[in-house]
């Protein structure tokens, strides 16, 4: 039996980074990950690292610190994952939605950050591909992309290098815990490991793991589609997205979108992104589905119908793969980031929705802050496991 | 040493990829046909495999030894052939 000071359970983007922070911390950790590493959402979704698509608030003030800690990952690990700022480009296409993004911008630029309202000449100047007839919409610089699966496999292996335990194909079956629910360990199929330091960095499969320490979490899987096109000349230089895609994200936003009714049905907002191997990553949609990740033909016709809607060029390009994953959603929108108060030594990291690369860096670097017993680069009790509970009872979906 | 001199034949057309950085994923971890696509981009190419996915599998299988179950085929993404986006869209969307 080996022992250890902190188990991650999970190898995607937030367990990867858990796990490196808390390595850096000097800690004995181990990850456990049931198949290969990052073989969960964290390989079936898109690459970008944003402030632009977050919440006025703690939302986005966790993107911009994620990206300045990415800044300095590349610099600290000795493998390449394809960071890169490129900023983000909204555009819209009818009066209300720019009304929305004006109200929209004027929030974040009053905290601080550099986003700026942009006229259709500004748009197609930056992106002389789009569509002539769209009315405008924003820029915001400080966003940044990444290689989602590299980044996993980059902190890996410069663990393993450094001596740190990686546990792949071992699942996860249960969790130790002594009489006074303190964490203890977990058993797998491969035999127990033990630690005072559990960390639950199972993604969309994180109530699984919960339960195991006797924990409710209301995540969700929330499917979404990626389309690839094959290597062409570059119809793109920056992520650019429909404003609406803000509405496809969250309930709240109220605008009505001039759609067919295939892209309504299908919670479709065009997203398009460049990757480094010359592709084009396009998508994208929200659905609730189930674990399910087939791709399914009218999601995929929608997503290029919304496509071609915003880059005409699209319609003569060829399409060679599409792909879905589940994001782990929660209904309040913000990740659980914390201990669980009655299971002394268990931790969730997990509920990142759409965000989990974004924020990967940030909760790695706090979940480490968590578990040594220093303070948080800012407060996050709003990410508490406990606003689940009301009265000490757990809320049940 | 001999045994790798052939380190730089290359396996994956599309993507140029060699039998070297394929027998660095599997010491990196890859088990699987796509365990190895994601390292190397081997099989993410234009013809999405048709041409290197069983060489692949035959380097795990000399590399690891491991059943043909265990190292597997990539997943089938649609389309199985490149279609263009406009003819996707049909109806909807313009002419077909
Ligand atoms: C289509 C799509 C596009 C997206 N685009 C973006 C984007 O552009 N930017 C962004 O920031 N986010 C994006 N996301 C969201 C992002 O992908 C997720 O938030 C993120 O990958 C979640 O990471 P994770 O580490 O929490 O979960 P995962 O990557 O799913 O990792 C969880 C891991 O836990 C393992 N596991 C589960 N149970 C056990 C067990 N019992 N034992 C051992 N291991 C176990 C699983 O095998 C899995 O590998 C997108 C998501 C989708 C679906
Ligand atoms: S030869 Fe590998 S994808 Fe075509």
């Amino acid at each position: 039996m080996s022992a250890f000071d902190a188990i991650v359970v999970g190898g995607g983007v937030i367990g990867t980074q858990a796990a490196y922070h808390l390595f850096k911390e000097g800690l004995e950790v181990a990850l456990v990950e049931r198949y290969d590493i990052a073989d969960g959402t964290s390989s079936h979704c898109d690459a970008v690292v944003l402030i632009g698509d977050k919440m006025p608030g703690i939302d986005t003030e966790q993107g911009y610190a994620s990206i300045q800690r990415f800044k300095e990952i590349v610099q600290e690990v000795p493998y390449d994952f394809e960071f890169k700022v490129r900023g983000l480009l909204y555009v819209c296409e009818t009066e209300p939605e720019m009304e929305a993004a004006a109200g929209y911008v004027a929030d974040q630029v009053r905290d601080g950050y550099d986003m700026q309202m942009l006229d259709t000449k500004d748009i197609l100047a930056r992106e002389p591909y789009l569509a002539k007839d769209l009315i405008g919409g924003f820029w915001s610089s400080a966003d940044a992309t990444l290689n989602p699966y590299k980044l996993c496999y980059a902190l890996v292996n410069h663990m393993r290098a450094q001596g740190a335990k990686i546990y792949d194909r071992t699942n996860v079956t249960g969790v130790l815990l002594d009489e006074k629910r303190r964490v203890k360990g977990v058993e797998t199929d491969r035999g127990t490991l033990l630690a005072k330091n559990v960390i639950n960095c199972g993604g969309a499969w994180a109530p699984e793991l919960a339960r195991m320490a006797g924990c409710d979490l209301p995540i969700q899987p929330r499917k979404g589609l990626c389309l690839i096109s094959e290597k062409a000349f570059p119809i793109c230089s920056q992520k650019v997205q429909e404003f609406g895609y803000m509405m496809s994200k969250f309930e709240g936003i109220n605008f009505t979108r001039n759609v067919s009714e295939r892209v309504a049905r299908t919670n479709v907002a065009m997203v398009i992104e460049p990757t480094d191997a010359d592709n084009f990553i396009l998508g994208g949609n929200r659905e609730f589905k189930g674990f399910d990740i087939s791709a399914e033909i009218e999601s995929i016709q929608a997503i290029a119908e919304r496509g071609i809607r915003f880059f005409p060029i699209l319609r003569e390009m060829n399409l060679i793969r599409a792909y879905a994953g589940v994001r782990p959603y929660m209904p309040d929108h913000l990740p659980v980031v914390s201990e669980v108060d009655n299971v002394p030594g268990y931790y969730i990291a997990a509920g990142h929705e759409g965000d989990g690369i974004s924020l990967s860096a940030i909760t790695g670097k706090m979940i480490a802050q968590l578990v040594t017993g220093k303070p948080t680069d800012f407060n996050i009790d709003k990410l508490k496991y406990s606003r689940l509970q009301k009265g000490g009872k757990s809320i049940e979906q | 040493m001999n045994e790798h001199r052939d380190d730089d034949v290359l396996i994956c057309r599309c993507e140029e990829v060699t039998l070297g950085e394929i027998r660095e994923a599997i010491q990196n971890g890859a088990r699987t046909v796509t365990g190895v696509k994601r390292r190397t981009r081997a099989g993410m190419g234009l013809c999405q495999g048709r041409t290197c996915e069983r060489l692949v599998q035959q380097i795990l299988r000399a590399e690891l030894g491991n059943a043909p179950e265990e190292i597997g085929t990539s997943t089938v993404r649609p389309p199985v052939r490149p279609v263009s986006f406009g003819s996707l869209v049909g109806d909807e969307g313009g002419k077909l």
